[in-house]
């Protein structure tokens, strides 16, 4: 059998794939681009649904999310909102950028030192990561360090209808927003664009 | 278990080409995230199913 808990992580990390979305052409096939996140969106909604109807067994799954919302529902859910959001114009790309990234690989990192070490390591590591992450994309040390914090903290609380797959996302990206918005936090490196134009 | 192949394999597939695109895109810090990122999750995997094929 296959390693579900290395499958499980595998299918996570692969989720920083989202962010292929900013290289989309800004019209394809006539339609706007952002037609195509509620598109995605519906489709995951449609499997979800189908496990639930038909009882589909879906490698990777743990055993708790066999009657509840699935994992990846919720990072598939934060990361189209995080993209809509930027359509909107209400978030800069490189916080939609470095959040999913970010969300994509500091859960694991989080589960796995937890496994391994104990619940400190799994905080000390997941800093370190999603800080490396924020700082490599948005650049501006502030933000990067708190949105670390402040993902970390997200990822913390287990709540039955609020993952922290969608937690992780949405609470770190509204934060650095409103700190960016309100000029608390210091301006950010080409008004945080970093992909310009698409394919 | 041939569909969770084909998924596995369309998966890898993505990822390379996700990361290609990023490289020609000149946007390397964004592609050396993807590539790092999901080496380690990615190699453990592709180990575990040749460990299967043995079996």
């Amino acid at each position: 059998m296959i390693d579900e808990r290395i499958f499980r992580r595998f299918n996570h990390t692969i989720a920083a794939c989202f962010v292929i979305y900013f290289l989309f052409p800004e019209k394809i096939i006539g339609l706007e681009r952002y037609y195509l996140i509620f598109l995605f969106w519906l489709l995951v909604i449609g499997i979800e649904v189908a496990r639930f109807q038909k009882n589909v067994e879906i490698l990777g799954l743990r055993d708790y999310e066999k009657n509840r919302i699935a994992g990846f529902v919720w990072f598939a859910s934060g990361a189209c909102l995080l993209l809509g959001v930027y359509e909107l114009d209400l978030a800069p790309q490189s916080f939609v950028i470095g959040t999913i990234i970010m969300a994509a690989y500091t859960d694991p990192v989080i589960g796995e030192a937890n496994q391994r070490y104990d619940d400190k390591w799994g905080v000390i590591l997941g800093l370190g990561c999603s800080f490396i992450i924020y700082q490599l994309i948005i650049g501006v040390f502030f933000y990067a360090i708190i949105g670390s914090i402040v993902a970390v903290i997200a990822e913390r609380p287990k709540i039955k209808w609020f993952d922290d797959d969608l937690a992780m996302q949405i609470i770190p990206i509204f934060v650095m927003c409103f700190l960016h918005s309100y000029g608390i936090g210091p301006e950010l490196v080409e008004q945080g664009l970093i992909i310009k134009e698409g394919l | 278990m041939k569909i969770t192949r084909l998924y596995i394999m369309i998966l890898y597939l993505v990822l390379v080409i996700c990361s290609l695109l990023f490289i020609v895109k000149e946007h390397y810090n964004i592609a050396i995230l993807l590539i790092l990122g999901n080496a380690l999750p990615g190699y453990t995997l592709a180990k575990s199913i040749m460990r299967e094929n043995e079996n």
